[in-house]
């Protein structure tokens, strides 16, 4: 190192009685000094500032709604700021996916999270018996105009633990089927109204993909399940309720599943996506891709790709709930639900506020469905504005028959459950390995999670 | 405040052997620049040494993300770590990842500069062209390569039916995805390697090279026997900054495939990222983290014994 010898550190005699000029270290020293001090005393004033939309008396809101969706949401909460009685709401977006519930999960072990955030309702077991959520007040809700009455009830029992609420549900959000109307009149598949007619068993389904593909010249069902995290289970866990049978992951194992209704629907899925009329190797956007370029008739995806779709060359856009073609009629959702994340030391004045938001945000939930979503407040659902959302309306019964992920820490949207049985199903999908050992691949799966120490118990 | 040794202020300019006691105090802190070099041990003690010791606090623990409190469990994770199968399976996938990726990024990164430097006209725009990909962000090269690899509409299997071959599932066939990884990684980041050995090349002496042209030896043996003996100590350098960088491979990977398809791409970070922050089991992953960070040192000392025998 080269430094200058100490004894020539100061210019000046120091006995002049002058104050001591700074010399270049000391201007170093208080230049870093004053510098830091401007840089922190920014964001702090920032913080102070009333006139803010951030303000410390805004209400702090949490969610993971980007893109179409978010914009909606922007629009939800003007509506709830406007007049004397508005809110002052400070939102923060986060990036949908596990970062979302990571961060969720610790602000709220922090015990400093935001007022309200999102939850979806397959996550609420991995949150409420770890103390990450506090209850709700249903008095308080009440008095707001918001009760267990005006939810499917389906819905409302998966908004609980043990008996307690810990969220209020804003939509049911169901993996449904969209389609060509124009390919699928050609191919015989509407009925009288011209919505798609009812399939009712695999061979119709499979008979539907053929007739599909003849007429595009190229691909009949779309599904775009390569590299996703979620998307084969959605199908799976879809066509598996349809069987009847159930999927339960009790604490410490072994899971319990239909060994051989669950063969049955991966064998199915595979003759489904043969890889000829109904191509098996798409990803998420090579899927959507293929949809919107006319390249296939029909694409099993979630509603909330409504937006999108609209906006592509489809002139006559159709959706229906995910066809029935084993016994039970059932479609795969998650729910979208407001919950109060953990707070050490709540005021009892934000927590009710808190509460109000909820209430008249889910009140508004008329111009969250026209991004597809189905409200889960029954009385926006029975409103006629919502009757003649099309196609929403057109599988808004999906939500009554709706199945949630099997209820466990670990399971539900961006979790690792869902990944998980993703790989195997990928894999017989992709033509790489039997239904059969697909099927025990996801038992050893789901045994190896539920065999873990639970961290949130 | 402004002066902290008086006495040696005041004493006028004399050589340091003369100095007083005082100063000679003051010297020592100074001297090697102690003052300069301790805003960076302070963050160095900060965000690495207590990280590290934290961690390996935490691995002996069950710490989750959720407001259970934590206890200590002794070796049970590493005991938990060394029987998962899917710590053993995404180690390999590193561990190949590292070899597919490591070999043609230092043997690709030497033959562009090397054609460079054999004064290509145009100079600029080779290095440019060759060091561009390597100013990409992440997320941008991976979308662009996701398309590439489309099965249907991706230019890859375009060119591959067009040429009246078979597609390839580059991201859904297991045996195929890792090697689409390595293939987005070496075009993305040889551009780093390459400016490594340009710079080297440039800083080459020439007498050597025209002596052996007098000699009457011949453009390949002139590269093989003078410019690559010159060159060991950069491709020392190349190789084992690329090993440990491939060793650490993550980002590209959880955005093009997420691990998949069935795990066969998923690298042992992801993996502690999974169980870690989707899972929220702090004490699992950061056992598992130290046993790769045990392996990554145990490399890196292997290597630096191996190269330095060499020398």
């Amino acid at each position: 190192m080269n430094s200058a010898p100490p004894a020539r550190g100061l210019p000046g005699p120091p006995d002049s009685g002058r104050p001591p000029a700074i010399g270049r270290r000391g201007l170093l020293r208080y230049g870093t000094a004053g510098a830091a001090a401007l840089l922190a005393a920014g964001p702090l004033t920032g913080c102070a500032s009333p006139a803010s939309a951030g303000g410390a008396s805004a209400l702090k809101v949490w969610d993971l709604f980007q893109g179409g969706d978010g914009m909606l949401m922007d629009e939800m909460i003007a509506a709830v700021s406007r007049g004397s009685d508005g809110f002052d709401v400070d939102r923060t977006i986060l990036d949908w996916g596990p970062s979302y519930y990571t961060k969720l999960a610790m602000s709220a072990a922090g015990g400093r999270a935001s007022d309200v955030a999102v939850l979806h309702l397959s996550r609420l077991a991995g949150y409420a018996p770890g103390g990450l959520l506090d209850p709700l007040d249903l008095d308080v809700l009440a008095e707001f105009g918001v009760s267990e009455k005006d939810f499917a009830p389906a819905v409302w029992k998966r908004a609980q633990h043990q008996g307690t609420v810990y969220a209020v549900p804003l939509d049911v959000h169901p993996f449904i089927v969209f389609y060509d109307k124009d390919v699928a009149d050609k191919a015989g598949l509407l009925d009288s109204s011209g919505h798609l007619a009812p399939m009712g068993s695999p061979e119709a389904l499979l008979d539907a993909g053929k007739k599909l593909a003849e007429i595009t010249g190229k691909s009949g069902v779309l599904f775009g399940h390569v590299t996703d995290t979620a998307q084969s289970w959605r199908q799976f866990a879809a066509l598996y309720a349809q069987t009847g049978a159930s999927f339960t992951l009790p604490d410490g194992g072994p899971p319990k599943i239909d060994i051989d209704a669950a063969v049955k629907v991966v064998t199915f899925m595979k003759q489904l996506f043969d890889g000829r009329t109904n191509p098996n190797n798409l990803d998420y956007n090579g899927a959507m891709a293929a949809f919107m370029d006319g390249r296939g008739g029909m694409i099993m995806a979630g509603e909330w790709e409504l937006p999108t779709f609209r906006k592509s060359g489809i002139k006559h856009l159709g959706a229906a709930p995910f066809p029935q073609v084993f016994a039970r009629p059932a479609v795969y959702a998650d729910s979208h639900s407001f919950v109060l994340p953990h707070q050490n030391d709540p005021d009892p004045a934000r927590r009710r506020q808190a509460h109000r938001y909820i209430a008249e945000i889910v009140k508004q939930s008329l111009t969250w469905a026209s991004a597809g979503h189905i409200p889960a407040y029954l009385p926006v659902q029975a409103r006629p504005e919502y009757a003649k959302l099309d196609p929403q309306s057109s599988y808004a019964a999906a939500g009554e028959i709706a199945v949630l992920d099997p209820p466990n820490w670990f399971a539900g949207a961006g979790g690792n459950f869902q990944n998980r049985m993703c790989q195997p199903l990928q894999s017989a999908l992709l033509g790489n390995t039997s239904a059969e050992s697909a099927v025990r691949q996801m038992v050893r799966e789901a045994d190896a999670l539920l065999r873990q120490p639970n961290p949130v118990a | 405040m402004t002066t902290t040794a008086p006495a040696g202020a005041a004493a006028p300019p004399q050589p340091p052997s003369a100095t007083t006691a005082a100063p000679r105090r003051r010297r020592s802190l100074t001297r090697g620049g102690g003052l300069f070099v301790l805003p960076f041990l302070v963050v160095f003690a900060l965000f690495l040494v207590w990280p590290i010791v934290q961690g390996l606090w935490m691995s002996l623990t069950d710490a989750s993300l959720s407001l259970r409190g934590t206890e200590f469990v002794g070796f049970a994770n590493y005991t938990e770590a060394f029987g998962d199968p899917d710590v053993w399976s995404s180690l390999g996938n590193t561990v190949l990842f590292t070899v597919i990726s490591c070999v043609p990024l230092v043997l690709v990164a030497l033959g562009m500069a090397l054609l460079v430097h054999s004064g290509l006209a145009g100079q600029w725009v080779w290095r440019l062209a060759y060091f561009a990909p390597y100013l990409l962000p992440v997320t941008v090269v991976t979308l662009i390569w996701t398309w590439l690899y489309q099965p249907d509409i991706g230019l890859g299997n375009q060119l591959l039916t067009s040429l009246g071959m078979e597609p390839v599932g580059w991201l859904s066939d297991e045996s195929v995805a890792m090697w689409s990884v390595a293939a987005l990684t070496v075009w993305w980041t040889v551009g780093f390697n390459f400016l490594l050995y340009l710079a080297a090349l440039q800083s080459l002496p020439t007498t050597y090279d025209e002596a052996a042209a007098l000699d009457g030896a011949g453009a390949w043996r002139r590269l093989w026997s003078v410019t690559l003996p010159q060159l060991r100590h950069t491709t020392v350098l190349v190789a084992m900054l690329q090993v440990l960088a491939s060793l650490k491979v993550f980002d590209q990977i959880y955005i093009l495939t997420k691990g998949g398809p069935n795990g066969s791409t998923r690298p042992i970070l992801e993996y502690v990222y999974d169980v870690g922050f989707t899972g929220y089991r702090l004490g699992y992953a950061s056992a598992v983290s130290y046993i790769f960070f045990a392996i990554v040192i145990v490399v890196s000392v292997l290597q630096l014994r191996f190269f330095r025998q060499e020398g």
